[in-house]
């Protein structure tokens, strides 16, 4: 074949421009550490890396849910220790207390103690969580209960949060349920435990009014019942807390396990990029010395 | 015949090789001029005489000055041309896109979907919360912001295509007016004399510029004229010295121009075409077809979010026990005009909750949330962010195939050009090496010319 001057000259162009662009990927990968730049650069993989961003997006969003959630339940937790610490204060009370007493500061003495701690209880029970009464269910911006009467102003429905895909998780604990002893699913007892409260303050009497020892005793009987209806929330809360906290580490795995196979598709091989671009270096050195060289060559000059 | 004939003899050598010299300058002056192909001159022995008694020949003549040109060659050239015009087209459109729907290195609209729903998720743990429905609100700002500079972006490039026949149409048809110009020039040239072989080369060149902007076909003529046909329809763009006109119809659809041709000799009005193959076929079909198809995609998703989310917003109530409203805007019909609905003024508007009464309700926000693992798009095959995902792996492998092919078809042009100019390209050691072998055949005629003097004074000295 016939080879010109200017074919030469062409080809070298071509060839360089070939080099610069192996070269200048290489050090697209290196300098940014990513396989997959843009989708172009593996529309499959980008397809697969996109698809796992938005998995990972997921499991960020229920983990964020359950740290919020698991607040939610340490506030819920305090609130019901302390009611629990209520009841053992009212049962060690009733214990001194058991038929009664005739002594009238005594009588007052109780009178005034059970009623402070029905006050304590309900202001438990009317715990915030930000702006929310974290036991007033669906119905949360007014007090649940108040020292006048018994009635639930909050309502029963339970707040239900997704903390892993399609998986909710029950994170209240209503005032209903808990005080009232109403509502099922789930139950913790049918114990009126603010009506128990004031049935105690009834028939303990005070200064003026005697003691009532049979209704005491009838009261008394309900502590118990009352005391484990609290119990059992606690435990219901501590296990929804259990599982939240099981299911962040599950998700956490999840997320790892996505995280490396984002890692695995993403991450260079540094040492292999490093040895191309050694190879790539020495061809395009090669050619720029050969075009160099080649195209001063002119039988001009021996003529 | 005497001495005489051969000083004629010498003559014309002198005046040969001087030809053969201009022609060796010519291709030294040209080495470097596109589309230019090497000359050479072609000698034979001049008509014999039998004036001795037996035929001789009368010395050299030139037969003709002749280029090196491989029509099968320029055929190919011209083919491979208008792939590459296409493919290069396409290629560095698509490639002007792909930053828009690079989701894999910046949040777009995927990431903006999923931050959306992750807002209402947040919503969920504390439904009345002023800070968490600001955070909605925000989040579908973002989601509209997204869609709006995608479609603007997708908009844009649709009118960049679309403005950029003009100019295109103009370089055409100034290419066929001036080829149909060199038909004439050569034409009449070759009456008088020889091979008009500068036009020619300038007339092909043309050829070939002209292919990568459409496709055509080609007949070079015996008159020494080259006939173009236009490849999507046959149309004649260029018959002898005349040449057809492109024309745009910009009044039928001022955004989406229609091609137009008169064809050479055609009377007007022009008829309507539709190039596929080319530069112009590209940008056709970018405008038309490719673009379009990625818009359609980004609008279906607009607008199923826009009812979806809509439809499972008005079923729930907002804070002041209202049934909530539409949360994007319903008049919306693409991305485009994606947005949120302007009524939505207050953050007490955003409907967590599926009962009026109770405000710290959450199931419609739960239900919210859960739209975005539905399957809702394409016949319900895929969620949101999937379907977005798969366009942009769409795009990623528009994007891939196009430079490859691409540079395959530089490659193949490489290869192409590699030939002609093997070919018909100079080559200056050649040139050098022709110069050296004419200055010394210039010589040797002078030579005999001196030689045949000194003869002639040998003979009038005899007369003395």
């Amino acid at each position: 074949m016939r080879v010109t001057a200017n074919m030469s000259a062409d080809t070298s162009v071509y060839n360089i421009m070939q080099g610069r662009r192996r070269l200048d990927r290489l050090q697209e990968l290196i300098t940014s550490g990513q396989n997959i730049n843009r989708p172009s650069d593996n529309p499959i993989s980008s397809r697969l890396l996109l698809d796992v961003g938005d998995k990972m997006k997921a499991f960020d969003q229920y983990n964020a849910n359950i740290i919020k959630a698991k607040s939610w339940m340490q506030f819920s937790d305090t609130a019901l220790t302390g009611m629990n610490d209520v009841m053992q204060q009212a049962r060690s009370l009733m214990n001194t207390m058991n038929s009664g007493s005739t002594e009238p500061n005594e009588r007052q003495n109780a009178h005034n103690q059970l009623i402070e701690l029905k006050k304590q209880m309900i202001d438990m029970v009317n715990t915030q969580y930000g702006d929310q009464y974290i036991f007033g269910g669906a119905d949360n911006l007014v007090p649940p209960f108040n020292s006048t009467d018994n009635t639930f102003a909050g309502d029963g429905t339970e707040r239900q949060i997704e903390i892993a895909s399609n998986t909710t998780q029950t994170i209240s604990i209503t005032g209903d349920r808990l005080l009232l002893g109403i509502g099922a699913n789930p139950s913790y007892g049918t114990t009126n435990i603010l009506q128990t409260f004031d049935d105690l303050i009834a028939a303990v009497g005070d200064a003026t009014t005697p003691s009532d020892p049979a209704a005491i005793t009838t009261a008394v009987q309900s502590l118990e019942p009352a005391s484990r209806q609290i119990f059992n929330a606690i435990n219901t809360n501590l296990s929804r807390m259990t599982r939240v906290d099981n299911m962040s580490k599950l998700n956490d795995i999840n997320k790892n396990t996505l995280s490396e196979i984002v890692g695995n598709i993403q991450n260079v091989d540094m040492v292999k990029l490093g040895v191309q671009l050694n190879t790539e270096m020495n061809a395009f050195e090669a050619s720029l010395s050969a075009t160099a060289k080649l195209s001063q060559m002119s039988l001009l000059d021996f003529l | 015949m005497g001495l005489s004939a051969a000083m004629e003899i010498g003559k014309n050598g002198l005046n040969i090789y001087r030809v053969a010299t201009e022609v060796t300058g010519e291709n030294i002056a040209n080495v470097n001029t596109p589309g230019y192909s090497r000359q050479r001159v072609l000698l034979e022995t001049a008509p014999p005489t039998t004036a001795n008694g037996f035929p001789m020949g009368t010395g050299v003549r030139i037969a003709t000055v002749e280029r090196y040109y491989d029509a099968l060659l320029q055929q190919q050239l011209v083919n491979a041309a208008t792939t590459l015009g296409y493919d290069t087209a396409k290629s560095s459109t698509l490639q002007q896109l792909e930053p828009a729907f690079n989701e894999i290195t910046n949040d777009g609209i995927g990431a903006a979907i999923s931050k959306f729903f992750g807002s209402w998720q947040d919503l969920t743990v504390n439904p009345s919360g002023t800070a968490e429905r600001q955070s909605v609100i925000t989040n579908a700002q973002i989601l509209t912001d997204n869609f709006q500079m995608i479609s603007r972006t997708l908009d844009d490039s649709i009118t960049m295509q679309n403005d950029s026949l003009v100019p295109m149409v103009d370089s055409i048809n100034a290419t066929l007016k001036d080829i149909a110009q060199l038909n004439g020039q050569i034409k009449t040239t070759e009456l008088v004399a020889g091979n008009a072989n500068e036009t020619r080369d300038r007339r092909d060149q043309l050829v070939r510029d002209l292919s990568q902007k459409i496709g055509i076909t080609f007949t070079e003529n015996s008159d020494g004229t080259t006939d173009i046909k236009f490849a999507d329809g046959g149309a004649a763009l260029v018959t002898g010295d005349t040449a057809g006109v492109f024309s745009l119809d910009k009044i039928t659809d001022p955004n989406s121009f229609a091609v137009q041709l008169t064809p050479a000799g055609a009377v007007p009005p022009a008829v309507g075409v539709n190039p596929t193959t080319g530069q112009l076929g590209a940008t056709l079909a970018l405008r038309d077809t490719i673009i379009p198809a990625y818009q359609a995609q980004v609008d279906a998703l607009a607008t199923t979010i826009t009812t979806q989310v809509n439809t499972q917003h008005t079923a729930g109530f907002d804070l002041n026990g209202d049934p909530g409203i539409a949360l994007f805007d319903p008049t919306a019909t693409n991305a485009a005009t994606f947005g949120l609905n302007p009524a939505i003024v207050n953050t007490t508007q955003i409907a967590a909750s599926s009962s009026a009464l109770l405000t710290g309700d959450n199931v419609n926000a739960q239900l919210m949330t859960k739209l975005q693992s539905q399957k809702l798009m394409a016949g319900g095959t895929l969620t949101l962010n999937s379907y977005f995902d798969g366009l942009v792996s769409k795009i990623g492998l528009d994007v891939a195939s196009s430079k490859n092919t691409v540079s395959q078809d530089e490659a193949f042009s490489k290869q192409l050009t590699s030939l002609r100019e093997s070919n018909s390209g100079v080559s200056l050691d050649e040139e050098l090496s022709n110069l050296i072998m004419y200055q010394r055949s210039y010589q040797a005629s002078a030579k005999l010319i001196t030689t045949a003097t000194e003869m002639m004074d040998t003979v009038i000295g005899m007369i003395r």
